[in-house]
Order: structure tokens, then C-alpha cells, then sequence
């Protein structure tokens, strides 16, 4: 049982680490740190899937490689940043969301990642006026969130169905 | 649908309007001209736009790196730069009153400021 969740857990980390690649290759948008998340659709999963010390393995391990992959270390104070609000609030908030709103927690999720990104910002360079931008990212999470955790929704359906007709 | 589910719908809702209200509210043009080149925080240089001369130069990041800024007809902007990610080039000119541009890898920014004070 073990081994099969952590084959899983490993499957989840690469398929994650695929869409931020995928992503990387997505023309910037002019305003930093607007992002589609698409690594995310795997976290939302994985929140409702497994427990909270196995989806922040999977969280850190997307992460680091992540910033090894695109060559943008400094990027990952921001990502780590971001990452662990989102993580911490979606865990707390898979107890009073359930499965059918995961969209919801996503959009929560996104709202975190963005938090943590700027709080970061404001620290690591120490100008307040960096919060200008809290605004773009707050309305692009929202959007992001919605359209990850809807994708997030949509996989949970299809595996569920699937698992279904496998014992049939 | 739980209450909570509910809340939950409500509080994203009002965060997004919320966001919303906020960048209309910020879409402030600028009103002076003098802008300020801070680096971690620190003012490095203040320019008076409508007086400096079309130009571009450097400025270094101590822990290695620079950005170009370029001067032209009254505008600001980063013209180029090695940091990883460019955001700061794709940023364009400076342009809103509240809307800085950032350059996160080199912890730079450039912003409207107050004319200083003269002595």
C-alpha cells in the first residue's frame, strides 16, 4: 500500500511538474507574478486526496524542481512563499468545502498563492509600493483559481468514473 | 449546500469585487513628473522627466545583474535587463501613479515620487 501511494504521489508530482513546464512556454502577461497555475490542478487534487504531510512533500518537491527547470531560483522564495499559504488555507478549508466544491477551494487556493507571492515581494525588496499589484493578482487568482479547480473537479469526476467502471 | 460552502462563495465574491474596485481606483495617471530609481528600498536616484534628456543607462545590482533604463520623451521604462523572468521589460513605460515597475530579481523599483523640496 506504501509503495502505491508513493507511486501515485510520484505520478501527481511529474504530471504537475509537465503542466509548469507546459506553461513556461505560455507568452508572458505584462504584470508580474499573473500566472495560470496550471501545476496547481494537481495540488487541489491531491489536497482532497491525501493527507496534508504527503501533498506537502508533493508540494515542495513540484516546487524546487520546478525553479531548477526554468532556471529562475530566485523565483523560488515567491513560489515557496505562496505555495505553503495556499497549501495551509486549502487544508483547513477541505473541512468545511467538500469534494462537489473543489472549485471553490481552489479559488481559495489561488487567493493564498497570491497573498504569500506579494508578501514575499514587499519583504525581499522591502518597497511597500510592490502591494500596487495585490489588486491584478487577486482578480487573475480568482480567475486562475476557478479554472484550475474546475479542471481539478473534472479529473476527480473522471477518475471516479473509471474506478467505477473498473469494478463492475 | 452547506453554510459554509456558502460563506466561502460569498467571501471569493467580495475578494474579487473587492480587487475589482481596487484597480479602477489605482488607475490614477500620473500627475508629476519626477520619478524615483529606489534598490532594496533605498533611493538611488530622483529624475525630473520633463527636464532629462532623451538617454539609457545602466544601473548595476551589487549581487550581480543590471537593468537599462531608458529615458525618451518624457518616459520611463526598462529597456532591458538579465534577470530570468523580464517582467520588469514587459512592464513598459511608467505610466499609473500607484503602478510601480518592479524588477523582483534585482529588488528594483521605479515610481512617481513628490518633486523634492527645494533647498
Amino acid at each position: 500500500m506504501k509503495t502505491k501511494r508513493l507511486t501515485e504521489l510520484s505520478l501527481l508530482t511529474a504530471a504537475a511538474l509537465i503542466a509548469f513546464i507546459i506553461e513556461m512556454r505560455l507568452p508572458d502577461i505584462r504584470i508580474p507574478g499573473v500566472k495560470l497555475g496550471l501545476a496547481n490542478i494537481f495540488t487541489v487534487y491531491a489536497v482532497y486526496r491525501f493527507s496534508g504531510k504527503e501533498v506537502f512533500l508533493l508540494l515542495v518537491t513540484r516546487i524546487v524542481l520546478g525553479s531548477l527547470f526554468s532556471s529562475n531560483l530566485s523565483a523560488i522564495i515567491y513560489s515557496l512563499a505562496g505555495g505553503m499559504l495556499c497549501l495551509c488555507g486549502m487544508l483547513l478549508l477541505r473541512k468545511i468545502i467538500s469534494e462537489s466544491y473543489l472549485w471553490l477551494c481552489s479559488i481559495f487556493g489561488a487567493i493564498l498563492h497570491n497573498t504569500g507571492q506579494i508578501g514575499a515581494a514587499v519583504l525581499m525588496t522591502g518597497t511597500p509600493a510592490v502591494l500596487a499589484y495585490y489588486p491584478y493578482l487577486l482578480v487573475s487568482g480568482c480567475i486562475a483559481g476557478l479554472f484550475t479547480g474546475l479542471c481539478a473537479q473534472f479529473v476527480v469526476k473522471r477518475l471516479l468514473n473509471f474506478r467505477k467502471g473498473k469494478t463492475e | 449546500m452547506t453554510k459554509g460552502v456558502k460563506l466561502a462563495i460569498a467571501a471569493a465574491a467580495v475578494i474579487f469585487l473587492g480587487a475589482i474596485a481596487a484597480i479602477i481606483f489605482l488607475q490614477r495617471p500620473a500627475q508629476g513628473t519626477w520619478v524615483e530609481i529606489l534598490q532594496d528600498n533605498k533611493v538611488i536616484c530622483t529624475l525630473d522627466l520633463s527636464q532629462e534628456p532623451d538617454r539609457t543607462f545602466r544601473v548595476e545590482f551589487p549581487e550581480g545583474g543590471w537593468n537599462e533604463i531608458r529615458i525618451e520623451n518624457g518616459t520611463i521604462c526598462i529597456s532591458d535587463a538579465d534577470c530570468p523572468d523580464h517582467t520588469c521589460v514587459h512592464t513598459g513605460k511608467l505610466r499609473s501613479e500607484d503602478i510601480p515597475i518592479v524588477c523582483l530579481p534585482h529588488k528594483l523599483v521605479i515610481k512617481y515620487c513628490a518633486p523634492p523640496e527645494e533647498s
